[in-house]
C-alpha cells in the first residue's frame, strides 16, 4: 500500500480508540455531565423556590398595603365623625348655655322687675304715709314747729358731717 | 540590584557563553542521512515495534501510552475527585467541567436536533489528539524490532492513526445522518464522500508536518540550542490545540448538518393556485 498504510494497523488504531472512548464516556464525561445537570436542576429548583417566596412576599406586600390604605381611610372617616359630633356636642352645649343665660337674664329681668315694683310700691306707701303725717300735722298743729324741726334737724347734721370730717 | 538576581544574571551570561564556544568549536554532526530520517518519520520502514507477535509503527504504541494514561488519569478522577465535587467549584473542578462543558456545548451548537452522542465522540477524540500530540513533547523512547532506539512521536503523524480517526469521525457522522434522517441522511453524508479522506490526510499533514521540521532542527547540532524551544514546544502545543479544535469543529459541523430534520415543503392553498392560474 502507499505511504505504508497497513489495515491491521488501522483497525488496531480503531480498537485503541473505542476503548478510549469507551473509557472516557464513562469515566469523566458521563459523571461530570450528570453532576452538572444535578447542579443545575438543583439551582432551578432554588431559583423557582425564591421565585415563588418572593411572589409570596410581593401579595403578603401588597396585602399589607391594601390593609394599611384601608385603616387609614378607616381612620379619616372616624376622625372626621368625632370631629363632627364633637361639632354637634359643642354646638349643643352652646346651645344649653345660651338658654340657660337667656333664662338667667330673663329670671333676673323678672325679679329686677319685681323688685322695682315692690320698692316704688313701698316708697308710694312711706310717701303717702308722711304726706298723710304732714298733712295731719297741718291740720292738727301748728306748721311753723315742724319747720324748727326740720331746720335743728338739718343743722344737727350738718354739725356731724362737719366732725366726721 | 539584588544579590539573587546578579547571580542569576552571571550564571546565565556563563552558559550562554559556554553554549557558544560550544556551537563554534564542535563540528558539524549529521546523524545520518536527512533523506533517510524523513523517509522514516513518513513511512516508518525501518521503525517497526513487536507488539504482540504484530509489526507496528511506533504511532500505535504512542496510542497505546496516551489510552494508558488517559484512562488511569479519569479513573482516578472518577473515584477520587468526582465524588468529592462540590456546587461552588475548585480550581481541579473547574477545569474538568470547563473541558465537558467545552465539547457538550460545542456538540450542542452546531447539532442543536442531535447531539448526546456527539459530545461524547468528540470529547473523546479531543482528549485524544490532545493528549498524544503532547506525547511528542516527551520524546518517550522505545526499543524497534530492529533493537535500535526509537522515540516515539504524535500517533496521529502516522497515517494509520490518522485514517482511523477520519474514517470514524465519518461514521459517526453517517449514523447520526441514518438515525435522524433515515436514508436521506444517509444520502446527505454520502455526498460528502470526500470527508473522511480530507479529515484524514488533514491530521496526518499538519502533525507530519510538525514531526518533519522538528526532525530536521535536530538533525543539525547547532540548530539545537533556542530553537527547539519553538519548533519542538511552542508547535506541539499549537498543533495540539488547532488539530484538536478542527477535527471535533468538523465532525460536529458535519454531524448537525446531515442531523438537521428534513424541511416540509409548504403546500399550496387552493386559493392560491386559482388566484395563479387566473394570472
Amino acid at each position: 500500500m502507499p505511504l505504508n498504510i497497513d489495515w491491521q494497523q488501522i483497525l488496531l488504531h480503531l480498537f485503541n480508540f473505542c476503548i478510549l472512548a469507551l473509557a472516557l464516556y464513562f469515566l469523566l464525561y458521563k459523571p461530570v455531565k450528570k453532576f452538572m445537570a444535578e447542579r443545575t436542576a438543583h439551582y432551578k429548583e432554588e431559583a423557582a423556590k425564591s421565585e415563588s417566596l418572593r411572589a409570596e412576599a410581593e401579595a403578603l406586600k401588597a396585602e399589607y398595603s391594601e390593609k394599611l390604605s384601608a385603616v387609614d381611610s378607616e381612620l379619616e372617616l372616624k376622625r372626621s365623625e368625632a370631629l363632627h359630633e364633637l361639632h354637634a356636642y359643642r354646638e349643643k352645649l352652646v346651645g344649653e348655655a345660651e338658654a340657660e343665660a337667656d333664662a338667667i337674664v330673663e329670671k333676673a329681668k323678672k325679679d329686677a322687675s319685681r323688685e322695682r315694683k315692690k320698692i316704688i310700691d313701698g316708697a308710694g306707701k312711706e310717701i303717702a304715709d308722711m304726706v298723710g303725717a304732714a298733712a295731719e300735722k297741718i291740720v292738727l298743729g301748728s306748721t311753723r314747729n315742724a319747720y324748727e324741726d326740720f331746720l335743728n334737724a338739718a343743722e344737727k347734721s350738718i354739725e356731724e358731717e362737719n366732725e366726721l370730717r | 540590584m539584588k544579590k539573587s538576581s546578579i547571580i542569576f544574571v552571571s550564571v546565565t551570561a556563563v552558559v550562554m557563553v559556554a553554549l557558544l564556544i560550544g556551537i563554534i568549536l564542535l563540528e558539524p554532526h549529521e546523524s545520518g542521512d536527512i533523506t533517510e530520517t524523513m523517509k522514516d518519520a513518513v513511512l516508518h520502514e525501518n521503525d517497526k515495534i513487536d507488539f504482540l507477535g504484530l509489526k507496528v509503527n511506533p504511532g500505535f504504541i504512542s496510542a497505546l501510552i496516551t489510552t494508558v494514561i488517559v484512562v488511569v488519569f479519569a479513573a482516578v478522577v472518577r473515584i477520587f475527585a468526582i465524588p468529592r465535587f462540590k456546587l461552588q467549584p475548585g480550581r481541579f473542578q473547574l477545569l474538568i467541567e470547563t473541558i465537558v462543558n467545552f465539547f457538550d456545548s460545542l456538540a450542542k451548537q452546531n447539532s442543536p436536533h442531535r447531539n448526546g452522542f456527539l459530545g461524547a465522540y468528540i470529547f473523546a477524540a479531543g482528549i485524544y489528539i490532545f493528549v498524544s500530540t503532547l506525547l511528542e513533547l516527551i520524546g518517550l523512547q522505545w526499543v524497534a524490532a530492529s533493537g535500535e532506539s526509537v522515540t516515539l512521536g504524535a500517533p496521529l503523524a502516522d497515517i494509520n492513526a490518522a485514517i482511523a480517526l477520519g474514517v470514524l469521525s465519518y461514521l459517526v457522522i453517517l449514523s447520526g445522518g441514518i438515525a435522524s434522517n433515515g436514508f436521506v441522511g444517509a444520502g446527505r453524508t454520502l455526498k460528502e464522500f470526500s470527508l473522511p479522506i480530507s479529515m484524514s490526510f488533514r491530521l496526518f499533514g499538519a502533525l507530519l508536518s510538525g514531526l518533519l521540521v522538528t526532525e530536521l532542527v535536530y538533525h543539525f547540532i547547532a540548530l539545537s540550542f533556542v530553537l527547539p524551544v519553538v519548533v519542538g514546544v511552542l508547535f506541539t502545543l499549537l498543533h495540539a490545540l488547532i488539530q484538536t479544535y478542527v477535527l471535533v469543529m468538523l465532525t460536529s459541523l458535519f454531524y448537525g448538518e446531515v442531523t438537521e430534520p428534513k424541511k416540509k415543503k409548504a403546500k399550496k392553498s387552493k386559493s392560491g393556485a386559482v388566484a395563479a392560474a387566473s394570472k
